[in-house]
């Protein structure tokens, strides 16, 4: 469902020209967990924000179920991302502002979804994700585990075609990473596509395809089948 | 909409948690309309009052034949009585009274045909004298006078008392005959009004078979207009005949610059809420850059997100301009009656008892204050709309789309200032009558060239960094290298504090300039045109229009030259004259007295020709203003009015006068006397014989005159002093908006430098951990602070030193002529630059001390 065709993307840094990714080509299939592995600028975070429709591609083409994500407005993307895409990132990125239930409603708030037909839904949501008792409060009064719990309902509120999750566990210990991954994969087992970026071989080990960049290239690409799966 | 959603979920939360900005705003822009609404109600209570008071003073009378102020003969009664169509034809005397004891009170004076002016007004006189039985005959007795109720009871006068009036003549003594009922034109000017015989009035105020207006009502069926020509054509030329609303919209235009600078302060009120709008909104883009990122990721679009920061501006600036409105009303209410004092002593009589709200004036006031605020909010949301979800939800942003972003600010910083200068332009080469040439024309360069430069302020200040790395970096360590680097790190922030210190530097830059350029400009001309030792005025000396005053009876010169040690006494006559619908200030100078110890500028003509060519004839020179207005150089003609019939005139000469806004034409004292037969004067400068004290001079004459008559008797020290003081307090406005911005931009440095300090607490700890003092580390923040003062000093000098001039040009030589010169004044630019710094470290003192204090475990451990 998602094709990339020698997509690639260079940066300027100061005078400097970095290529974080050249010319890959790579191919999603619909209800794929696919980790992505490599080393500290290897291009991991370039490559999933190319798929999420967060930048654009320097050269190469990408698709989403067919529709191209490269050479389209900045409205059309961002209804993409809105829409089809759900993010889950290092550092959770809740607004401190609103409460969990707010969060988790504002991809639709965006939409234009009054908030009181929102509520049941993601209320629903924070219940399955084992925060029942914690709709009203903000993020400050949430520990980081639960926090990202919050953050996986508000990408999923939406039913996005793509989960993206970069270093997801980044900033938590190892028991609360462990509850994440096992989210993940649960929600994998209900069909759910997902793309996740890790550096941790054994977390990587929970996808059911593991493929590897070296200096913006693929440098592997295995199949698992997913651990324990 | 789903704006309205974002707003109320994140937008009000936002509000709340930074209320000490938000409140900052919100006052500035709240005070900004209660500024222009106080102004207005101030401004339409003024003029519906004067409105009133000719309404009631006229009566039924629909025209008015006027002519110069001196009055014109009363043989012309007869002839507007003849013309058919007029119904009643009544004779007015409108002069000016003045209680001869007690404080100060003025009131004016109606000279009316007793038996005849019942048909034009209504009176209901009380309490009449006992010992006259026929109420109409007593006014006949040339002592009669009626006063109001309001008035006797307001001065504890009985009837039949005497009462000392000061007149023309000096003091008469008259007898309260009756009291008027407050009703008809014994409502208007507040009750100051006394109704005398037409006869009487001409014998006590100096104008023997003259009188000063017709009054006409017009039989039913007829027009206006063709009463008008009707009229106009039987008399001879140079009257004025006119519609009472006519005169109340000269009473308008002569308040023009009052109004002027009354609507400037008003601007510049809103300008500064403007301002504080602006650094609100940028700085909180800038600090919530990452809750932009995370809705961009999310979905939100573009127009979402810059529309969620207009939609916060409109939210405020709606509440602040509701309470701008409450709060104008209430500083209408406090002011009116200062300003009330003020109008009637520089431009006419008036009596304000109610404020005049007009709501649609409230709404475009809201109007204005919502969309300025939303002007002011526009680039820093655009702003919020680039910046992109990636850079903005890192832990460590890259600054990729900067410079695109600064290329954009350079063009429309360029456009504005092409724009100030293309205004400039188009006014500077426009017609003098034109409608170009307006103040508001310099005013939209003046805005247009700020908002021009305060959109440069990224650019100047990398410029200037940069400058700084060269020179001086180097010599003030690391603290000095690190706060350039930090300084360019953040350019947009740092720029929107630079560009607070520009705003407040430049205005006070510029009024300096502005205040000192007129001081100069003003003393230097009174210093070539009155060099007397003692003045001698009727009314106040600094009044401009031609307040109604008592004039002074010419024969006062002999008796002032009799006072021992007195060498001279020249009288000065001051009335405006109408030429075509505008008031022009005829000065009627004794040409050989005066220039015998004045000098006069000349600006077109020659020198000479003022002293040979002028005395006893024909002949006027002209200001420049009224050169301009009705395109005159020397050697053409110009007619004037005059109670002989239009008279023509040669100009010989153009010459400087600061006298009057309204432009002056100058007329030797003798063809004044005989052409207008007019023997009083306004003012007599006299001179003090060398060896004699000018104070014992002065003190003899307010001796000589204690009880006979009220007047202002100054010396020549005392005289500048007053302009002095009047020129201050027109500018004191204008520092209290000066500190109030100056406050604006301290503050703005102040939530700058936090920002900064915070985001920086992982860079401050890493400095610690490896050896930086706390001094150090509260130095470097100093620096930082001390730089973005500099650079905001310097911006704001440039731009004050421009505006200033452009002010100069549209409040100045728009009125008075090119003549008065630009002058900047280098002390206060010293100052300014001396106050940018010193504030800004002021500023800086709480972030440092923050920086200092940080915790090296806690900050490395974050995040
Ligand atoms: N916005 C950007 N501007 C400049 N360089 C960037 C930007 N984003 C990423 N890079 C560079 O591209 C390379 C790949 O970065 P990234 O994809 O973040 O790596 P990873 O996520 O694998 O650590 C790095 O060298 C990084 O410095
Ligand atoms: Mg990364």
């Amino acid at each position: 469902m998602i094709q990339l065709k020698n997509a690639s993307k260079s940066y300027m840094q100061g005078a400097r020209e970095v290529h974080a990714l050249r010319n890959v080509s790579l191919n999603i299939g619909k209800g794929e967990f696919l980790s992505v592995m490599g080393a500290s600028g290897s291009g991991k975070s370039t490559l999933l924000n190319l798929i999420g429709g967060l930048d654009q591609p320097s050269g190469g083409e990408i698709f989403m179920d067919g529709k191209p994500l490269h050479g389209i407005s900045d409205d059309e993307l961002t209804l993409i991302r809105r829409r089809r895409v759900g993010f889950i990132f290092q550092f959770f990125n809740l607004l401190p502002v609103l409460t969990a239930a707010e969060n988790v409603s504002l991809p639709l708030l965006l939409e234009g979804t009054p908030f009181s037909q929102i509520q049941p839904k993601a209320v629903d949501l924070l219940k399955k994700m084992g925060l029942e008792e914690r709709v009203d409060h903000r993020p400050e009064q949430l520990s980081g585990g639960e926090m990202q719990r919050v953050a996986i309902a508000r990408a999923l509120v939406t039913n996005p075609a793509v989960l993206l999750a970069d270093e997801p566990t980044g900033n938590l210990d190892s028991h609360t990473s462990e509850e994440i991954f096992m989210l993940l994969k649960s929600l994998h087992e209900q069909g759910q596509t997902i793309v996740m970026v890790t550096h941790d071989p054994r977390a990587a080990a929970y996808g059911s395809r593991i493929v590897t960049l070296k200096d913006g290239a693929i440098s592997e690409d295995i199949t698992t089948g997913g651990l324990e799966a | 909409m789903n704006i309205l959603q974002l707003l109320r979920h994140i937008s009000v939360k936002h509000l709340r948690h930074q209320k000490a900005r938000s409140l900052m705003a919100l006052i500035g822009i709240a005070l900004g309309v209660a500024a222009m609404v106080s102004i207005d109600i101030v401004n339409m209570s003024v003029l519906r009052s004067f409105e009133d008071n000719i309404n009631r003073i006229t009566g039924r009378a629909v025209l008015q034949v006027t002519d110069a102020e001196s009055g014109f003969p009363e043989a012309m009664l007869d002839v507007v009585q003849k013309v058919p169509g007029v119904e009643y034809a009544v004779p007015v005397i409108e002069t000016n009274g003045c209680l001869a004891w007690g404080d100060e009170r003025a009131f004016a004076v109606l000279g009316v045909d007793v038996l005849q002016d019942g048909n034009i007004r209504d009176y209901s006189i009380t309490d009449e004298s006992s010992d006259i039985p026929d109420p109409l005959l007593f006014l006949a007795r040339p002592d009669s006078i009626l006063l109001t109720r309001e008035m006797a009871a307001r001065e504890h006068i009985a009837i039949d008392q005497q009462i000392k009036v000061q007149t023309v003549q000096g003091t008469r003594t008259f007898t309260v005959r009756g009291l008027l009922e407050p009703d008809g034109p014994a409502k208007a000017l507040g009750g100051d009004i006394a109704v005398m015989d037409l006869y009487a009035a001409q014998l006590a105020f100096g104008k023997e078979g003259r009188i000063d207006r017709i009054d006409v009502s017009i039989l039913r069926g007829e027009s206006l207009d063709t009463m008008k020509e009707r009229i106009q054509a039987a008399l001879p030329e140079g009257y004025n005949i006119d519609t009472p609303a006519g005169r109340s919209r000269q009473m308008e235009n002569l308040m023009g610059r009052f109004r002027k600078s009354m609507d400037m302060i008003g601007y510049l009120a809103l300008f500064v809420g403007m301002y504080l709008i602006y650094n609100t909104v940028a700085i909180s883009v800038v600090q919530r850059g990452r809750e932009i990122g995370i809705l961009r990721a999310l979905g939100a679009t573009r127009r979402q997100v810059s529309g969620l920061f207009l939609g916060e501006t409109v939210v405020l600036s709606l509440a602040a301009s509701l309470l701008g409105i409450g709060l104008g009303i209430i500083l209408a209410k406090i002011s009116i009656t200062a300003v009330a004092r003020t109008v009637s002593s520089m431009y006419g009589r008036s009596s304000i008892t109610d404020l005049t709200i007009i709501p649609l004036h409230l709404a475009k006031d809201i109007a204005i204050g919502v969309a300025a605020s939303v002007i002011a909010a526009f680039f820093p949301s655009r702003s919020s709309s680039r910046i992109s979800p990636i850079s903005a939800i890192r832990s460590t942003p890259y600054s990729s789309d900067a410079l695109r972003r600064h290329r954009g600010l350079t063009i429309a910083s360029l456009a504005f200032i092409g724009i100030a200068g293309a205004i400039l332009l188009v006014y500077k080469t426009a017609a003098h009558a034109s409608p170009l040439r307006s103040s508001s024309m310099t005013i939209a360069a003046m805005l247009s060239l700020l908002l021009g430069i305060s959109l440069s302020t990224p650019l100047f200040l990398r410029r200037f960094i940069s400058m700084f790395h060269r020179l001086f970096a180097g010599r003030l360590g690391a603290g000095g290298r690190l706060a350039g680097l930090n300084l360019e790190k953040n350019l947009t922030r740092n720029a929107v504090a630079v560009a607070a210190v520009f705003f407040s530097i430049s205005l006070s830059v510029s009024s300096s300039s502005l205040l000192f350029s007129v001081q100069k400009g003003l003393m230097d001309y009174i210093d070539d045109v009155e060099r007397s030792d003692v003045l001698i005025t009727s009314g106040h000396p600094l009044a401009s229009a031609g307040a109604q005053t008592i004039p002074m009876p010419l024969e006062m010169a002999l008796e002032i030259e009799a006072i021992p040690g007195v060498d001279a006494a020249d009288p000065f006559r001051k009335l405006f004259i109408t030429i075509s619908g505008r008031r022009v200030l005829l000065e009627a100078i004794d040409i050989p007295r005066w220039l015998k110890r004045n000098t006069v500028k000349v600006v077109k003509g020659m020198q000479g020709d003022v002293g040979t060519m002028m005395p006893g004839k024909d002949v006027i020179s002209v200001s420049e203003s009224v050169a301009s207005r009705y395109g005159l150089k020397p050697g053409d003609h110009f007619t004037l009015p005059t109670p002989q019939g239009p008279v023509r005139f040669l100009v010989i000469s153009v010459v400087v006068s600061f006298a009057s806004d309204s432009g002056v034409i100058f007329i030797d004292y003798q063809t004044f006397r005989r052409i207008w037969q007019d023997h009083n004067a306004d003012m007599f400068s006299v001179y003090v014989r060398p060896g004699n004290d000018v104070i014992d001079v002065r003190d003899a004459i307010r001796e000589l005159y204690k009880d006979k008559r009220k007047m202002f008797v100054l010396d020549s020290r005392e005289f500048r002093a007053e302009i002095k003081k009047l020129l201050d307090q027109s500018f004191e406005m204008n520092n209290a908006v000066n500190l109030l911005t100056l406050a604006i931009a301290g503050f703005g440095i102040i939530i700058t430098l936090l920002a900064s300090v915070f985001e920086r607490t992982r860079e401050i700890g890493i400095l610690r951990s490896i050896g930086m003092k706390r001094g150090q580390v509260s130095g470097l923040v100093l620096i930082e602070s001390a730089l973005l003062g500099l650079a905001g000093g310097l911006l704001g000098t440039f731009a004050g030193v421009l505006t200033g001039w452009i002010n100069l040009e549209g409040f100045f030589r728009l009125d008075f002529g090119d003549s008065i010169s630009y002058q900047v004044h280098y002390l206060s630019i010293c100052w300014a630059l001396l106050l940018a710094v010193g504030l800004a470290v002021l500023a800086g003192l709480y972030p440092a001390r923050r920086a200092a204090k940080t915790n090296i475990t806690e900050a490395l451990s974050y995040e």
